[in-house]
């Protein structure tokens, strides 16, 4: 098992350990009695995490406190756009696919940022070829879909520490 | 002091059941199901996230409020994950001829 | 403080329980679906406010639980999807 893993160095794997049994506690709360069930958790949480993101995916903090700092609004915004839309007299929309040309890598990059696309406002993506074109569903097409599209995802790309993969 | 953090909750929870309430007017009124998952995985979403602030004032500790806070992370992961997970199957059965 | 949050609770429940009306009665899987991501949601900002309303943090786990279990749910329904598209035949996959 651990020669399937042993891309990632072992300190990697302590931290994430670490914040995985931090998350534990902060759930369970932390009596001594339940501590083995926690960090038995915390252990498999770890395994399960380095087979779903081998590469020593590291994150540079600094990109992820800008993306945060863009993000949390831009999901308020999009809860509000789709209130808005719900309460107005006629649902102001005009629904359709949108493609866009990813230079995430498929895996877990790619899939994280749909994600993150999901909860922004009026985006939904649905599928991803093997070219790396996805297909978005927009709320309102007469919006800039894709120059919106482009800047969530440079905001992404800064993230990771490798500065993304461009190509 | 607690009449303001009292005034917050309020208005957080009062502006959370609305956009609830959005949720399920979008669900009710939007054409196309692709559309009402709009609805359903971001207005609920706001919803859930404005009734943690909200309640965050009112926590007893602050391991309770650190809890809360955690809740509403998790919501956010799970509903973007299967939010992409319930389109990607209806996207896979629509283009199939 | 504690009426409020009942009411509020209340208020979300019965707006939890027009959408899933909605959303159970359709003819589509997907929609159905949906209404576990609803009930997942809906469900866990209600029992939060109960559990502020009578001041008892367990029933923060249960807010967690429920929410978690919406997700694992969904999942399941997704892979079990997928699986079925990839073995079933076009008629198979045209009645469903």
């Amino acid at each position: 098992m651990t020669t399937e893993i042993g891309g990632t160095p072992l300190l990697a794997r302590l931290t994430r350990g670490l914040g995985f049994l931090a998350l534990w506690l902060i759930l369970m709360g932390p009596a001594l009695t339940d501590l083995p069930i926690g960090l038995i958790a915390a252990a498999a949480a770890t395994w399960t995490s380095t087979a779903l993101w081998p590469e020593n995916g590291k994150l540079s903090a600094s990109g992820l406190v800008r993306f945060l700092i863009r993000f949390v609004p831009q999901s308020a915004v999009a809860g509000v756009d789709v209130a808005r839309r719900a309460f107005a007299p006629r649902p102001a929309l005009s629904p359709g696919f949108v493609t866009y040309r990813t230079s995430l890598p498929p895996g877990m990059a790619r899939s994280a940022s749909c994600a993150v696309m999901s909860l922004q406002p009026g985006k939904l993506p649905v599928a991803a070829d093997a070219d790396g074109t996805l297909h978005i569903h927009c709320l309102d097409l007469r919006e800039p879909v894709a120059e919106q599209i482009a800047a969530d995802e440079a905001a992404f790309c800064d993230t990771l520490q490798s500065g993304g993969v461009h190509g | 002091m607690t009449s303001l953090a009292n005034a917050f909750t309020l208005v957080a929870v009062g502006c959370g059941a609305l956009l609830f309430l959005a949720g399920t007017l979008g669900l009710l009124r939007f054409p196309d199901t692709l559309s009402r998952l709009h609805a359903l995985s971001k207005a609920d979403n706001l919803g859930l996230g404005l009734i943690v602030l909200g309640l965050l004032p009112q926590a007893e500790s602050f391991a309770g409020g650190l809890k809360l806070v955690c809740v509403w992370l998790l919501a956010q992961i799970s509903a973007a994950t299967a939010s992409q997970l319930i389109a990607g199957v209806l996207y896979r059965r629509k283009s199939r001829p | 403080m504690a009426d409020l949050f009942t009411g509020a609770a209340l208020f979300i429940l019965t707006v939890t329980a027009l959408g899933l009306f909605k959303v159970l009665r359709s003819e589509i899987a997907v929609e159905r679906m949906m209404a576990v991501q609803l009930l997942g949601t809906g469900g866990a900002a209600a029992v939060l406010l109960l559990g502020a309303a009578t001041s008892s943090p367990a029933m923060t786990d249960v807010a967690l639980l429920l929410m978690l279990l919406a997700a694992v749910s969904c999942a399941a329904f997704t892979s079990g999807q997928s699986s079925h598209t990839a073995d079933a035949s076009e008629q198979a996959e045209d009645e469903a």
